[in-house]
């Protein structure tokens, strides 16, 4: 990016950390635990060492880092077909950024932009983040019958471990890897 | 602050990697080979900081040149670079990582321009954050729960789902009691290893479902990955 244009998006995304209804979009697509953007100015270049050579940049960078469920395809088509308006919005100032639809062209563009990670680690391998969500209604409901239960007649334990069936019988599905189609 | 999203922390880091032209295996690919040979999983580094949701690490060789009519610029050091997710504060984080996992820490780090190592855990604190570069914009899904209280929830989940199948059809005294057995054991069962495949999740009563629909003869579940 020009080194102008990263005000732009700096201060696209100081809107987007205030108005939260703008991150609705991202928050129910479901698959993605942590994503951040950093931006790094072109004199900004962590220098922890005199003895380094300074780096003389004309760019400021965009990094994007995402973890997400799936697969690299299943991510980008989603992106593609749900955030477009916003993922243009961010990368539009970006050098030759060729627009997130048509998908093809925005494919070849990430992955000519993208690094490959060298090490990766998760502490919940298989659990997506609608597992991670369901996993913690679960939890929330389990913790509250715990409770009522206290004192409670069997035939009104019974009621009350029958709403709580129904209250997590949607929270209750499968984790581990996921079906692959492409 | 950008780097923090409810509990969870953001942290970037771009550590610059020595050059050295007479080395018989240049920094960047001797980070590279130790990060190849790291454990996964549950045996990871980052297990042991028990806090990280999330960590990866990557080598930047160079920035990206898009083509014309783009300035083509080339970076004069490569980047380590380090994104973790974690609960809690940065400082705590950093310390954990020089006392808890000091070998690996020094195995990675000791390519960099400017590492101090571990054995002064301050000097390592600082020089990490004198690498860090702030989150422009963060974004965590689950932002109010630790590593624990997921891995716990995942738990209960996969242990409810199974409570539930066990109990069908139970007289209201028996599953009154069938429950308070089932999470006093719940509450007595340690936290989930983290970064185990499989165990954060249902595992268990999956394999009974698909059972279910499947004959086995010798009564043998399968595991969860077969």
């Amino acid at each position: 990016m020009k080194w102008w244009k990263t005000w732009i998006v700096r201060l696209f995304f100081l809107v987007l950390g205030a108005i939260k209804p703008l991150q609705r979009d991202l928050v129910q697509l479901s698959f993605i635990h942590f994503a951040r953007w950093v931006i790094v100015k072109r004199n900004a270049f962590p220098h922890p060492a005199q003895e380094q050579p300074v780096e003389e940049l004309k760019y400021d960078y965009l990094l994007f880092f995402s973890n997400f469920n799936g697969t690299w395809n299943q991510y980008i088509d989603a992106f593609s077909a749900v955030l477009s308006r916003g993922l243009n919005f961010i990368w539009r100032w970006s050098e030759k950024f060729p627009g997130s639809v048509p998908v093809t062209p925005f494919k070849q563009y990430i992955a000519r932009c993208q690094f490959d990670t060298d090490y990766y680690y998760t502490a919940y391998p298989y659990a997506t983040t609608n597992d991670v969500k369901a996993a913690h209604r679960v939890q929330a409901a389990l913790e509250a019958l715990e409770k009522q239960s206290v004192g409670m007649s069997p035939e009104e334990f019974a009621s009350a471990y029958l709403r709580f069936l129904v209250t997590v019988q949607c929270d209750l599905g499968e984790t581990g890897r996921a079906p692959v189609g492409t | 602050m950008a780097n923090q999203s409810g509990n969870v922390y953001g942290l970037t880091i771009l550590s610059p990697i020595l050059q050295d032209t007479k080395a018989e295996t240049s920094h960047n690919c001797a980070i590279r080979i130790k990060l190849a040979g790291l454990p996964r999983g549950e045996s990871s580094p980052f297990a042991k900081v028990s806090s990280t949701h999330m960590a990866r690490l990557v080598v930047m060789d160079d920035v990206v040149y898009v083509g014309m009519p783009s300035c083509e610029e080339h970076l004069k050091s490569q980047y380590l670079v380090f994104e973790t997710n974690f609960d809690g504060d940065l400082e705590t984080y950093l310390a954990r990582m020089a006392r808890e996992i000091p070998a690996e820490v020094d195995a990675v780090w000791q390519h960099c321009w400017g590492y101090p190592g571990v054995s002064e855990v301050s000097a390592f604190v600082a020089y990490m954050k004198k690498c860090q570069v702030p989150t422009t914009f963060y974004f965590a899904d689950v932002n109010n729960k630790t590593v624990e209280q997921t891995l716990r929830a995942l738990q209960a989940q996969a242990a409810v789902a199974e409570f539930i199948e066990r109990n069908q059809g139970r007289t209201t005294t028996e599953l009154q009691k069938s429950f308070a057995d089932f999470v006093q054991k719940l509450h007595n069962t340690p936290p989930p290893v983290p970064g185990r495949p499989g165990k954060g999740g249902p595992p268990r009563i999956a394999t009974k479902m698909r059972w279910a629909t499947r004959s086995y003869s010798n009564g043998e579940v399968p595991t969860p990955n077969e």
